[in-house]
């Protein structure tokens, strides 16, 4: 055999097509014509061999194929969904939307009504109390003035006075903090009118009871998600100097504000 | 890219106004329901958003240098919606129905020519959002402290997990569980701290759905998450001027941040920090900035109140009083706070000769829940 003695010699190497073509057997002797039978038989057997490994391969790769294949079907291509579907899911959307912006928009007006009121009482109970401050201090100027002379009384009634003072101090005090407690209270009912303002609870929401942190209702998750940013429309006072929240503002003005 | 088609095309879908991105998102939601989770219930002012967002790209996608530096931003910023790159082509299979379902002279050169430009939008921002992905989408932030400081005004004690690194002036979107999907944005008040907490004030607007929750429904204990910092009122820490600090409402924060960093890290300068509000109540960090007056010798502070006569503070618009301390020609500037306030002190303190390059300003509005293409975060 001339073409190649590993072809003979080892199965390390995979047969070839062309290792075929070159095969090239020992012509026997005048006693045995024709091929050497060992080398005829040696390769038969290797022929044999890589068949089978062959056909072996074929049918993992046909396996394989038809796995791929089940895949691909297994997948769903989504069918582009219907007009229909589209136009359904559209509207219900909206609707929703529409739910919650009027339920933002009815919180926003009590809690600005609250505050408005919060501060008209608080500035009336400050300029009572200031008023009725400076009545005192009159009085008892006028007091000291008459009582001058007199030594001890007048002592007596500037103790008096200053007792006055310190009361209507507190009164003040008093107001402020009951004025606070008052607009937290509408406040908190604001919250949980506006937590209820799902579609299907809002007209029964009249019973007011405010709901307690991290126990919301899964009704709530309409409401929650409010689409408007913080206070979006600015109410009229928002301009003074106390203004907006949190909301951090653009790098500066000269790039983004004054374009708007 | 046939840029004159696209835009004529996209003009046809905006002319139908809330009618397409209302087509969009319910295409998008019915092929793609995993997607729904990702946006608030209420979609009114994303889908107001979205169609603006997309005007914008279009009408720059002939000016790519300009409009990468945008996407890049917002592929990295969209990390915190849980964004993958997987939602990237079901968007865009949207978006081109949508154009199509609104155009009846839709033809393939338009597919053709919408779905390259998106892929090349697509692919800048998935490529920025790979790029950031050394840093996590997004924060936990534990609230460690809570207080109430005046009917509408709260400030709370963050401690994000892990930490988060920002600059003095820079801005955090959050997301309160109460509120899900809504994001909006907060300026630290302090600058980076050892134990990493970070402080924020929270004024509650009528009617805002995340701002009041935070103000009367969050708590200690309960778990806010934040977005990456973005860069806002770049404070110069390079400069050696002196410094005016010029505050409204809850424009504070940013500039206190500012005070801390120079109080923390130095190099120490003549600051001089005013504050306004309306009446002397609404002062709501009064204590805390009277001690640090107390503490810094180079800190002087300055209240002052626009509508309160009983109030023994200065008397006036914050402008107006900064202007009566003036002139301030030698200061580096930062003035932050309500639109018209800016405007006002920046004015003024131009008037008096300072170079409107050295004021820095931020105006406090409404926040929006992402940032804009242009990267504003207010309204």
């Amino acid at each position: 055999m001339t073409s190649d003695e590993s072809l003979s010699s080892g199965t390390s190497r995979r047969l070839t097509p062309a290792d075929l073509h070159n095969v090239r057997f020992t012509r026997g002797s005048m006693l045995h014509p024709g091929y050497s039978d060992e080398e005829v038989d040696r390769l038969l057997n290797r022929v044999g061999e890589e068949l089978g490994r062959v056909y072996a391969e074929k049918a993992e790769l046909r396996d394989r194929v038809h796995a791929l294949q089940a895949q691909v079907d297994g997948v769903e291509v989504p069918a582009p969904p219907s007009e229909q579907a589209v136009r359904l899911l559209a509207t219900a959307q909206q609707t929703a939307d529409n739910y919650v912006a009027e339920a933002e928009d009815f919180s926003r007006q009590i809690t600005s009504d609250a505050r408005v009121q919060y501060e008209e009482q608080l500035r009336q109970a400050r300029e009572t109390a200031g008023a009725i401050l400076q009545a005192a201090h009159e009085a008892a100027g006028r007091t000291t003035g008459e009582a001058g002379p007199r030594g001890p009384e007048s002592g007596l009634s500037t103790q008096e006075l200053e007792d006055q003072v310190a009361y209507l101090k507190a009164f003040a005090q008093a107001c402020r903090v009951q004025l606070r407690s008052y607009l937290e209270a509408l406040l908190i009912d604001v919250e949980s009118e506006w937590g209820r303002a799902d579609p299907a609870v809002l007209p029964k929401a009249a019973a007011r009871t405010p709901v307690p942190r991290g126990k919301q209702p899964a009704a709530l998750n309409v409401a929650r998600a409010m689409p408007m940013d913080d206070g979006a429309r600015l109410t009229e006072d928002s301009g003074r100097a106390d203004g907006d929240g949190g909301a951090a503002g653009s790098p500066n003005a000269e790039v983004v504000k004054q374009g708007r | 890219m046939d840029i004159p088609a696209m835009r004529a095309n996209f003009a046809k879908a905006a002319a139908a106004g809330d009618e397409a991105p209302l087509y969009f998102y319910s295409h998008l939601f019915l092929s793609h329901p995993e997607t729904r989770s990702m946006f608030p219930v209420s979609m009114a002012h994303q889908r107001d958003r979205l169609f603006a967002a997309l005007g914008e790209v279009v009408s720059r996608v002939d000016d790519l240098d300009s409009l990468v530096p945008i996407l890049q931003q917002l592929g990295r910023d969209h990390r915190k919606f849980g964004a993958l790159p997987a939602h990237y082509p079901a968007v865009g299979a949207s978006l081109l129905a949508t154009l199509e379902h609104f155009d009846e002279d839709w033809n393939d050169h338009l597919a053709q020519t919408w779905a390259a430009a998106y892929k090349v939008v697509a692919t800048v921002m998935i490529d920025a959002a790979e790029e950031a992905a050394d840093q996590p989408p997004w924060w936990e932030a534990e609230v460690v402290a809570h207080e109430r400081r005046t009917v509408d005004v709260a400030v709370l004690r963050l401690r994000p997990e892990p930490a988060l690194d920002y600059l003095p002036g820079d801005s955090i979107s959050l997301e309160t569980q109460a509120r899900p999907r809504l994001w909006r944005y907060y300026s630290p008040a302090n600058a980076p701290r050892p134990d990493g907490t970070i402080e924020i004030h929270v004024k509650a607007h009528d009617g805002g759905p995340v701002s009041g929750a935070l103000v009367r429904q969050v708590g200690v204990g309960d778990v806010l998450r934040l977005g990456p910092p973005i860069g806002h009122l770049a404070f110069d820490a390079e400069s050696d001027r002196d410094l005016l600090l010029v505050a409204g409402g809850t424009g504070l924060a940013p500039v206190k941040a500012v005070v801390d960093q120079i109080a923390r890290n130095g190099p120490a300068r003549r600051v001089d920090l005013f504050v306004g509000a309306r009446v002397e109540e609404q002062l709501y960090d009064r204590p805390e900035l009277s001690r640090l007056e107390r503490e810094h010798g180079w800190l002087t502070v300055t209240f002052a109140v626009s509508d309160d006569k009983e109030s023994e503070l200065e008397h006036g618009d914050i402008g107006d009083v900064v202007q009566r301390h003036g002139p301030w020609r030698s200061r580096d500037a930062y003035v932050v706070g309500p639109a018209a306030m800016v405007d006002d002190t920046v004015a003024r303190l131009s008037g008096q000769g300072l170079p409107r390059e050295r004021i820095r300003t931020e105006v406090f509005a409404p926040s929006r829940p992402g940032p804009s293409v242009d990267g504003e975060v207010t309204e």
